[in-house]
């Protein structure tokens, strides 16, 4: 008896580590199934392009929804907009391309290409372009022609920007000026121009600008150059070599004393900072700047919108115009992956050119301008032909500068500091000693 | 009471279970209680190691803010190098009022150098004269000289006491009028006059929380961190998240300097770390749930316990072999002791070293040996007096002697004429001769048979008609061994039954037969029988009785000793008897033919 007792125990005791064993075995098997378990694969990381941009009018938010949707629909590449005033914003590429802290991808003006181009300081993109498939018979020849130095592509084409003409139709309606299509009721010439204006001043309550026109800045730079290139055998800046300025001319003159005169007698009125606000907020009958702020006037509440084109004064239809462009900064360790979506970038903000229209700019895509997305867009097709009748600034390393030169000189002027003449005088030597330089 | 029963429970626990018993409190305590101070230990110090370094992450955080910090702050200064600024700024003016080209150039070199200077994040640049002048360049848009600074503006009166320090104020909404709306903080600047010391206006400075968010995204304290900087008013300047758990966000206005504290909120427990910038007199602070720092020694404390557990398992599962393994020898000799106890001394324990259960079993075998060495000395002087006894009395009666009597007188008788003396003398002449015959060991059955055939003779001479006898042998068993004189007290036995204590006629039947090598001889007869009890009892005697040769009325028991001694224990004599219906002696005994054919005579030269 006592002998099976001890069997039994035994027993009882090889079931109990048996139990153990139970208890264990599913703990280690746990513990491996957990090991097993592989973190969910981290999303990859996104190519992210830091990008600058230079809009100060209405247009920067339409530039911020289109990198917006971009990013959205690409999971891959992350844009990171980075917008600065346009006063600082050349100054402040200059110096971030020089000392090596280039933005992955940047807007510059077609005006402003000659001075990247110089030196390498943007990439050739003709490569890069056929890699992804960038077609650059997409765009208008005269837009397309406007980034090409020495044969090759410097930079992708977004749009062509014009000056406009806007006019608040509240106004233009109480003076009798519009027609029946709602169009501005202008007469020929010089003498039209300045009668209409005559007119809406009479019209208008006082402390609303028949024209509204900064006093300062480029805009009536704006205007001359357009004004001038409109009269037959004007708008030469330099002579044939490109050494001296040769605006001085009767023509240039013609057109700046015509300018000054709208200041002299305000109907643009004295001391206007902000032009586009003024319009904006309903306390300006016209406006005359550029496409771009047809986005924001259109949902300005005080504000009955009507766009033309810059009236031709002169003989022929010519107006102001510049492009924005998409450059990459040269940069010593860009990746090829980053350059590839800097250009897919490109491409897409081309092809979505109807988003960046919102704003008011012509796209610079014939596909896009064609398009029934761009013509069911108010007002645009209004002016969409003005972009046949550009006439950007000349090419030139320095042009930015001198255009300040001639900024300054055209300030002087307005407030009455010295006459056309003088201002055209002095424009042009001091132009001549710096391109001497 | 409790503690007495479970002495006495363990006193008589078998001895490999006593071993488990013991080791297990030895073993799994001592290990148990060692885990999990240690663990409780670890956790502490985890906890406090965690909050330091949160806190040092935090103050190097806002290390890097304040630098930067610092650097915007040198921007609000700028004024100071720009007399046009100044001189702007403490003209009286009426709102709106056109400035001049100079003023215009002036006050625009000075933002621009501003934007310059600073990093791409600033926004705005606004300046503000107390004389009314201002001079306001805002995101997307031309400068405005029309704005008027807001009186209620809250950090206004802040520079009261405040000796020319800056004042940051937490992110706000900035409005473009391009309808883009932009987040900012702002660092905002009393500009005084050095002549006369009077407040001249105020810069401010907005600047896009991006690169302090930026700052902020590059501290990793968990994956579930919160991190954010408030005010000292509990305004949020940035956060890397933006939602602040209740329970933190009640507590942060009062916090300055720095700390580390725990707080519960919506059931869980978050470890709170806080810094308060010296420069921008902003508080950093950052959220962790406790039991995200805690993951890992949640998981040291799993392998603890799985170690411990496959640790305390094995270890158990090896000292139950051990003890078992210890304890068998013992339970072997015990067990060794208990057959030996009942009279099997054949056993012999294997001894397979010199250790204490070696030694144990060594004794135990020489114990044993002894013990049957004094066992068969015992039966050996018990035969040697027997055989005295036998000598002593055939010595006493010459048989020699008798048998000559006997033929004198069978002769005598034969002289006479009675057949009946002759037949008497002759048969009890052959039945001394059997009976004295010296020491056989073994006869046949045939001639155990002529004995009891000649015994039978005598007896019926006496009884006469009244004994029927029969004899019913298989054949082929006649030379088979067997002891001498066994069968002869069987018959006697059976006549005194049969006989004796009854009168009339008694029949006595004597059979022998086998099967399975089992030699069987009953002796049956038809008397008065035994009752169950009677026939127990007589049983109990063979059965335990050990004293040979007792003088009388054991017969019975001296033929099963014999047999039994011979042959084994399986072998001997069983009784059946039921009361009036007779008594049945059965003798087993193994087949055994003899060897020699030729019988040897007994010759009583």
């Amino acid at each position: 008896m006592r002998d099976t007792s001890c069997k039994t125990g035994y027993r009882r005791i090889k079931l109990s580590a048996l139990s153990i064993l139970l208890i264990v075995l599913p703990l280690l098997g746990g513990c491996g199934a957990e090991k097993k378990e592989t973190p969910p694969a981290p999303a990859v990381q996104p190519v992210i392009l830091e990008y600058w941009t230079p809009f100060s009018g209405g247009d920067n938010i339409f530039m911020t929804r289109l990198v917006e949707q971009f990013n959205k629909e690409h999971q891959d590449i992350r844009i990171d907009q980075i917008n600065s005033r346009l006063d600082d914003y050349y100054s402040r590429l200059r110096t971030a391309i020089l000392s090596g802290n280039a933005p992955d991808l940047a807007v510059i003006h077609a005006t402003n290409l000659p001075q990247f181009v110089q030196n390498g300081y943007i990439e050739s993109l003709d490569g890069l372009a056929a890699d992804t498939g960038l077609d650059w018979g997409q765009f208008s020849t005269k837009i397309a022609e406007s980034t090409v130095y020495g044969g090759a592509h410097y930079a992708v084409p977004l749009d062509t920007h014009t000056l406009v003409l806007y006019y608040n139709k509240k106004y233009l309606r109480a003076a009798g000026l519009l027609d029946a299509a709602d169009k501005p009721v202008i007469g020929r010439g010089e003498q039209g121009f300045t009668a209409f204006l005559q007119k809406l001043k009479q019209s208008v309550p006082p402390g609303v600008a028949p024209l509204a026109l900064p006093s300062t800045r480029i805009d009536s730079v704006w205007l001359w150059w357009s004004l001038y290139n409109q009269i037959e055998g004007g708008g030469v800046f330099y002579n044939p070599d490109g050494t001296q300025a040769v605006f001085n001319n009767k023509a240039s003159l013609q057109a700046l004393e015509f300018v000054n005169s709208l200041y002299q007698r305000e109907l643009i009125p004295p001391g206007i900072n902000d032009a586009f606000k003024l319009f904006y907020d309903g306390e300006a009958a016209v406006l005359i700047t550029g496409v771009w702020g047809t986005g924001a006037f259109e949902k300005a509440e005080k504000l009955e919108l009507g766009v033309v084109p810059v009236p031709v004064i002169y003989d022929h239809p010519a107006v102001w115009g510049d492009s924005h462009t998409l450059a990459i900064p040269a940069q010593s360790e860009m990746s090829t992956e980053k350059r590839k979506a800097a250009m897919a970038f490109a491409r897409w903000a081309v092809e979505h050119g109807v988003m960046w229209a919102e704003a008011g700019h012509v796209p610079s895509s014939r596909k896009v301008v064609e398009s029934r997305a761009y013509s069911a867009l108010k007002f645009r097709s209004d002016y969409a032909n003005t972009a046949n009748s550009v006439v950007y600034w000349p090419r030139n390393m320095k042009q930015w500068s001198i255009n300040e030169e001639i900024i300054r000189q055209f300030e002087r002027m307005i407030y009455k500091e010295q006459s056309p003449a003088q201002a055209l005088q002095q424009a042009v030597d001091s132009i001549n000693l710096q391109l001497k330089k | 009471m409790r503690l007495k029963s479970f002495r006495g429970w363990f006193r008589n626990l078998a001895l490999a279970r006593k071993l488990i018993l013991i080791n297990v409190v030895f073993i799994v305590l001592p290990l148990g209680l060692m885990g999990y101070f240690a663990f409780a230990r670890f956790t502490e110090t985890t906890e406090r190691k965690v909050g330091d370094y949160q806190l040092q992450t935090l103050k190097q955080l806002t290390l890097n803010i304040d630098t930067y910090m610092n650097e915007l702050n040198r921007l609000t200064v700028m004024p100071y190098q720009y007399p046009k600024v100044t001189d702007y700024l403490a003209t009286k003016r009426a709102p709106g009022e056109p400035l001049t080209l100079d003023e215009i150039s002036g006050l625009n070199s000075f933002v621009t150098q501003v934007f310059l200077n600073g990093r791409v994040d600033i926004l705005g640049v606004s300046l503000y004269g107390t004389g009314g002048a201002s001079y306001v360049v805002m995101p997307e848009s031309q400068y405005v000289t029309t704005y008027k600074l807001d009186e209620n503006v809250s950090w206004l009166n802040k520079f009261k006491g405040h000796y020319g320090q800056p004042v940051y104020v937490a992110t706000h909404d900035l409005r473009s009028s391009g309808g883009n709306v932009y987040q900012a903080f702002s660092i905002v600047r009393e500009l005084r006059s050095f002549d006369d010391g009077a407040t001249l206006g105020y810069i401010v400075i907005d600047v896009d929380p991006k690169f302090i968010r930026e700052i902020l995204s590059k501290v990793t304290l968990d994956p579930q961190e919160l991190l954010y900087i408030t005010d000292d008013s509990g305004n949020l300047v940035t956060g890397k998240d933006h939602g602040i758990p209740q329970g933190v966000a009640d507590g942060s206005s009062g916090r300055t300097g720095e700390g580390v504290s725990h707080v519960k909120s919506g059931g869980e427990g978050l470890l709170v770390a806080h810094v308060t910038s010296e420069v921008t007199g902003w508080t950093t602070v950052g959220v962790v749930p406790v039991s995200g720092l805690m993951k890992d020694t949640e998981v040291l404390r799993t392998y603890l316990i799985l170690i411990g557990v496959i640790c305390v398992g094995l270890a158990l599962l090896l000292y139950v072999f051990i003890a078992y393994r210890i304890t068998q020898p013992l339970r072997k000799l015990s067990r060794l002791m208990r057959s030996v106890e009942r009279g099997d001394l054949s056993q012999a324990f294997p001894v397979s070293g010199t250790d204490e259960v070696g030694l144990l079993g060594h004794s135990f075998n020489g114990m044993i040996a002894k013990l049957s060495e004094l066992g068969y000395l015992l039966y050996e002087t018990e035969i040697r007096e027997k055989d005295a006894q036998i000598a002593a009395l055939q010595s006493k009666i010459n048989p020699h002697f008798l048998y000559n009597t006997l033929g004198s007188i069978s002769m005598y008788a034969e002289l006479e004429g009675s057949p009946e003396i002759i037949t008497m003398s002759n048969n009890l002449s052959k039945l001394l001769r059997y009976s004295l015959s010296g020491r056989k060991e073994h006869v046949t059955l045939q001639d155990e048979l002529d004995h009891v055939g000649g015994y039978m003779a005598i007896q019926q001479m006496r009884y006469e008609e009244r004994i029927q006898f029969t004899m019913n042998i298989e054949p082929s068993l006649l030379d088979c061994e067997v002891i001498p004189l066994m069968i002869q007290p069987l018959v006697e036995n059976a006549i005194n039954h049969a006989l004796d204590q009854g009168v009339g006629r008694g029949v006595i039947t004597l059979t022998a037969g086998s099967s399975n090598q089992v030699l069987t001889i009953t002796v049956e007869d038809d008397g008065i029988g035994m009752n169950a009890e009677a026939l127990e009892a007589l049983r109990l005697h063979l059965r335990n009785t050990e004293e040979l040769g007792g003088r009388s009325g054991n017969g019975l028991l001296n033929v099963h000793r014999r047999i039994v001694l011979h042959y084994g224990e399986e072998y001997g004599l069983s009784l059946e008897s039921m009361p009036y219906q007779g008594f049945k002696a059965v003798l087993t005994l193994p087949v055994i033919h003899h060897q020699g054919i030729a019988r040897e005579d007994d010759g009583v030269a």
